[in-house]
């Protein structure tokens, strides 16, 4: 009830309840939050710092920078004594067969172009091209169409690859 | 270099431009301002100081060892409260912790702990009586927000308690703006319908 001991309307216990939730005190951390927060921050560092901490980390752990070296060792030696070789022993043949790839892959594409242009001559696709007026409606209209369906497939190729943006929300009751 | 007293007058971003070059004090003045907004949030989602506090704590380390994938062009209260309810709310469905405390926490053994975690709604203007009726209607309110929905709470906490737009609380609890304001229209029911054996 208020002072004139009428009962409270819902409008305002509304109010009385933003208020008050307005007035609600902040709960403060211990003293120490921030120096246990720091403890478990890491702090970027220069460059040359984080490798020699790196360098130290690796001596602190001398089985594990032997294993790395030796891995490494083990991959130059057998590059330089056997992969290397065999590469020069077989140059000749392998710049044939690369030549030999370039070609056909280059006749395939000429081969493509000249069936497209064919089919277009054949098909009357380049006189229907040809007879179309820059100042006629049907120019226009095609090229609104295209632009629109250009940017309708952009739009739904950004809206299906985007990532999943959904949030689980937990419904927990007292 | 700023000094610890600039620090205070700069922006969030500046603050954080600055602990991205690797400045300790950047850091603990991000601490020192949001510390009692976060873990009010968290206290208040899960009503265990202790627990509270290593969340808490958990969202500034998460926040802090991620500020190179923080993007200045949003407000940077709107992400570390978005990591403080996401810490909070996993919280909670990992437990399916949604207690409620009448006075104080419910880990609060003596007199002093159960003061120290009760209620601390006061108005320094205030007459002593009004001063004990706004802690009791305050504390009311406590309890009542302690038995909302967790999705409820974080919104009606970041609406009233900390002052932000229902834009920023969608931003930031990654909600529809109409999905928020209808939580808080339903939240205050709830809180009223709550409150309604205590309006005489």
């Amino acid at each position: 009830m208020d002072v004139t001991g009428k009962p409270l309307s819902e409008q305002q216990i509304d109010a009385i309840l933003v208020r008050a939730l307005a007035r609600l005190g902040e709960h403060a951390p211990s003293r120490s939050f921030a120096d246990r927060v720091m403890t478990r921050v890491a702090l970027p560092q220069p460059r040359p710092v984080v490798l020699y901490h790196r360098a130290r980390a690796w001596a602190a752990r001398p089985s594990h920078a032997l294993a790395l070296a030796g891995t490494y060792a083990v991959s130059a030696v057998v590059a330089l004594a056997v992969v290397v070789p065999w590469i020069m022993a077989r140059l000749p043949a392998i710049g044939f067969v690369t030549d030999w790839m370039v070609t056909k892959a280059g006749a395939l594409v000429r081969d493509g172009v000249v069936a497209v242009a064919e089919w277009s001559l054949a098909s009357g696709l380049t006189d229907a091209l040809r007879s179309l007026s820059v100042s006629g409606v049907g120019f226009w209209v095609a090229g609104v169409a295209l632009a629109c369906g250009y940017a309708g497939c952009a739009i739904g190729l950004h809206v299906l690859l985007r990532a999943p943006k959904a949030k689980e929300v937990v419904h927990v009751r007292a | 270099m700023p000094s610890g007293k600039d620090l205070r007058e700069l922006s969030d971003q500046e603050v954080v431009a600055l602990a991205r070059g690797g400045r300790e004090a950047a850091y603990r003045e991000l601490i020192h301002r949001y510390e009692r907004p976060v873990f009010s949030l968290i206290y208040r989602m899960v009503r265990d100081r202790a627990l509270a506090e290593d969340l808490a704590q958990d969202t500034f380390v998460k926040v802090l060892n991620a500020l190179d994938s923080y993007r200045p062009e949003y407000k940077f209260s709107s992400w570390i409260f978005k990591i403080a309810n996401n810490v909070g709310i996993d919280h909670l469905r990992r437990r399916e912790l949604d207690t409620l405390s009448l006075d104080g926490a419910p880990d609060a053994r003596t007199q002093d702990e159960i003061a120290a975690t009760a209620l601390q709604a006061v108005d320094r203007t205030e007459s002593p009586l009004a001063e004990l009726e706004s802690r009791e209607l305050g504390s009311l309110i406590e309890q009542a927000i302690a038995r909302l929905r967790p999705e409820y709470r974080s919104c009606i906490l970041l609406r009233h308690v900390e002052g932000r737009s229902y834009e920023e609380i969608a931003e930031t609890l990654d909600l529809p703006l109409g999905t928020v304001k209808t939580y808080i229209h339903r939240a205050r029911h709830e809180l009223r319908e709550y409150l309604e054996p205590y309006k005489e």
